[in-house]
């Protein structure tokens, strides 16, 4: 065997070669490099403070000038989860939230403000489908003060009475861009939905459903688990609502989800989770209606922020004015 | 000593004299239970606001709420002239305030939401927003920083944070009744002089703790941080300003005693906290009377601060670089002030769990019902660094404030004041040998007191509008008799709702 040293010929044929092998290398090493960018990954869409469900509006507007105010803490397991092969990469494993709603209400009109704050975004540092994530670390210690993506909310019944079998009803959101996109907090822009809200009472059965679109300019393209554009949101719910003493409990289900429009109901695109809802509402001495509310849900496809099961807890207390 | 006479001796006087001039035309008030609200222009329960226009509409019901919401947004631009200085960030300390021109500003806009729980049980909400632009990069002053808007982590970008989410217990002892008024982070409603109330969850310290009339609403009166609080008060707190914790007061008549614990940060004047309240924490009790004298209400309040934090001392760190000069600022690979002095100390290499301990006092009287004048003092003991405000270890301020009632403009507002900083001698040796910390350093030291003196006049105008124009004169910024002095223009439009 000649020495590769020996001859130039070999040595250049070598050398191509170990070149060839090197940028072989060194493309996948470069793909895998690529960071992922961080957008906002929550997927519980609350409704607007005083709505009923937790996502879906019950449209119960009426009276005179009134205010809600809500208070949501959550909790979701793996809401980003990509997957390299066989393995599961959990970028986020843990993820909770509190968030305050506040709401001025008129006749068939709801004004709605939304604060979100993290209290844990954390998971899994690693790589997968050509991408480096890196996973958050928000804590209350090290986000003292965060507030993500407020939303200000417009709601109103179009159809329908405040209590009749059919209501419809439509609602825009602004969604302001607040906190940091390395936390999975926000995608950096402003957002927007405008949704279709339907709602019904019948005896004892009580029903919501909702379908809108969520105009979201961001799309990571590639990056596994990441926003496409703008998606469609869909949401039904039902339930029963019981007396119990001097209040009312509400039993039943919301599903909802959302699929991007640039791979409408794709595997990876599409989210869709159900939630089992209990709620007792109630009137306090001093004339202020009050909700406690506790969900507990799983995703039924438990992909594109959809989580693989969440935890909520909900206080509203509401008042209405009496009506002109 | 002289320079610094003839410069505060016409402040003491116009400070003196100016609500005394006010007082001509105001007879003392007859004694009332209220207790004393900051003099601003107007005062809550007369200004031009949401909830007093609800009120008046008799849509709500501003004496017994069940909530309220206020706003306020201020802009706030200074500018200085350059000014003289032998030398800036000498040697690679880079702590100076820049001797060229600069303008600066701060936008602020904040929404105060209150609710009412259950008796005697309230939550607050306030999210806030700001924009800014410091001198300097918020380097090269002490306590004479010239807006007290300005936070360690802002920038030209927008940020959104949550200011103050707290619930407060308010347990009746009885006493005599007094009506407590709407206002910002206050529910409108009747309680009684004795009375426990009970604090938790994320707000500024200042809000429960050292508020005095004419020099805490610093938002319509004084702009220099110098008069915010003591300027020598490293409050347990956030870069930002705000903490995590709990305080108790104990009102009983014209006496209050108050303690509280708050999250300091977890690294010198930075953002994130620490919520280990058994290891760090700072500790806050103040005791106060409120009197009348000559028929004006006024207020005595001493306050004692204690604080174990994760920061460095002065003396050891100079022993640190004496003992190994390869222990400077430099080499130093997790400074937080990224200084490039290889001659200086450097707090990073000696920083552990210390404690800070200070105290206090604020004295308020007022003059006339709508002008008045105040004094703070405080030592602390300055063996370490800034943790979270300004970088004075011993600090007076004090001054006068009215409104513009006597010619004719009451929701008009006019204040002048003086304030004055000291350092420690470690701080002044570590100081002097190029070491920085949080705010200031400029290589050298020619020791002196950092001097601050201030006048401003507010306009009100359309109701909600305030226009004040202010102008401070800083002598011997960063406490270096080397440098200045500087004069700053400011502007502020304020406006609340």
């Amino acid at each position: 065997m000649p020495s590769i040293s020996r001859s130039p010929a070999l040595r250049v044929a070598a050398a191509g070669v170990g070149a060839w092998a090197a940028c072989a290398a060194w493309v996948p090493a470069a793909r895998a490099q690529q960071q992922a960018d961080g957008f906002a990954v929550e997927r519980l869409y609350t409704a607007g403070p005083g709505a009923g469900w937790f996502v879906m509006d019950d449209l119960r507007l009426e009276g005179g000038l009134g205010g809600a105010v809500s208070l949501v803490l959550g909790y979701s397991r793996h809401p980003l989860t990509v997957l390299n092969g066989s393995q599961r990469l959990n970028v986020i494993s843990d993820q909770a939230f509190a968030e305050l709603g506040l709401a001025v209400t008129y006749d068939r009109f709801r004004l709605s403000m939304d604060f979100a704050g993290p209290i844990i975004f954390s998971g899994e540092s690693g790589q997968a489908g050509g991408y480096q994530f890196t996973a958050p670390g928000t804590n209350l210690e090290q986000n003292p003060d965060s507030i993500t993506d407020p939303r200000i909310g417009f709601d109103a019944r179009i159809l329908g009475t405040a209590k009749s079998p059919f209501r419809l009803g439509a609602g825009v959101q602004l969604i302001v861009p607040a906190g940091a996109r390395a936390d999975y907090l926000t995608d950096g822009g402003y957002r927007g939905m405008g949704r279709l809200l339907l709602a019904g009472d019948k005896d004892r059965f009580t029903w919501a459903g909702q379908l809108g679109v969520h105009l979201r300019p961001r799309d990571d393209g590639k990056a596994p688990g990441g926003p496409r554009g703008s998606e469609l949101l869909f949401g039904v719910a039902f339930g029963l609502r019981l007396p119990v003493g001097t209040g009312t409990v509400s039993l039943g289900p919301e599903v909802y989800g959302e699929t991007a429009f640039k791979s409408f109901l794709g595997t990876e695109t599409t989210g869709l989770e159900a939630l089992l809802g209990a709620r007792f509402e109630g009137l306090r001495a001093d004339g202020v209606n009050y909700r406690l509310k506790l969900g507990l849900g799983a995703g039924l496809h438990p992909r594109f922020g959809a989580p693989e099961w969440r935890l909520v807890a909900g206080l509203e207390l509401f008042g209405r004015g009496k009506s002109n | 000593m002289a320079a610094i006479r003839s410069t505060l001796l016409p402040i003491v006087l116009v400070a003196v004299a100016l609500p005394f001039a006010a007082a001509a035309e105001s007879p003392p008030k007859p004694a009332s239970a209220e207790p004393a609200a900051a003099v601003v222009a107007p005062p809550a329960e007369e200004a031009f606001t949401l909830m007093n226009n609800m009120s008046r509409k008799g849509l709500h019901d501003f004496k017994d709420e069940s909530w309220n919401a206020y706003g306020q947004i201020t802009f706030i631009t200074s500018w200085k002239p350059s000014f003289a200085a032998p030398y800036t960030n000498a040697n690679g300390s880079n702590n100076s305030l820049l001797p060229d021109a600069e303008s600066s500003f701060t936008g602020t806009a904040t929404l105060y939401l209150g609710l009412k729980l259950w008796p005697g049980g309230e939550a607050y909400f306030a999210p806030e927003v700001i924009t800014e632009r410091p001198f300097s990069q918020l380097h090269g002053l002490a306590g004479a920083i010239q807006n007290f808007e300005l936070q360690k982590t802002g920038g030209e970008a927008p940020q959104l944070y949550r200011s103050r989410v707290y619930l407060r217990q308010v347990i009746d002892l009885g006493g005599e009744s007094v009506e407590r008024h709407s206002d910002v982070l206050q529910l409108g409603t009747k309680d009684r002089r004795r009375r426990l109330i009970l604090t938790v969850g994320n707000f500024t310290i200042l809000d429960l703790f050292d508020k005095n009339s004419f020099t805490s609403d610093t938002r319509q009166q004084f702009l220099s941080l110098s008069f915010m609080t003591y300027a020598a008060w490293d409050f347990g707190s956030d870069a930002r300003g705000y903490s995590w914790g709990g305080a108790a007061e104990f009102d009983y008549d014209d006496w209050a005693i108050r303690f509280g614990r708050t999250s300091p940060p977890k690294y010198p004047n930075q953002l994130p906290i620490s919520l280990r309240f058994d290891r760090e924490y700072g500790d806050s009790l103040e005791l106060e009377h409120d009197h009348k004298l000559f028929g004006r209400e006024g207020a005595v309040k001493v306050l004692a601060y204690r604080n174990r934090e994760f920061m460095g001392r002065f003396d050891e760190s100079i022993a640190a670089l004496r003992a190994d000069p390869a222990r400077n600022a430099a080499a130093c690979t997790n400074s937080l002030y990224l200084s490039t002095n290889a001659s200086a100390p450097d707090l990073c290499w000696v920083r552990r769990l210390n404690i800070k301990v200070g105290i206090g006092l604020n004295l308020e009287q007022h003059l006339t019902e709508d002008a008045g004048v105040f004094f703070r003092g405080m030592i602390s003991d300055g063996a370490t660094e800034v943790q979270a405000y300004t970088s004075t270890d011993r600090s007076i301020s004090f001054g006068g404030l009215t409104k513009g009632s006597v010619w004719k403009r009451p929701a008009d507002l006019a204040g002048i004041g003086a304030s004055i900083g000291w350092i420690s001698r470690a701080h002044a040796d570590f100081l002097g040998l190029g070491g920085v910390d949080g705010f200031i350093g400029d290589g050298k030291l020619n020791q002196a007191a950092e001097e601050a003196f201030e006048v401003f006049y507010s306009l009100n105008f359309l109701d909600v509008f305030w226009l004040s124009a202010d102008y401070q004169r800083i002598v011997n910024p960063a406490f270096n008799a080397d440098r200045g002095p500087v004069n700053v223009f400011g502007l502020r439009l304020h406006a609340q709702y």
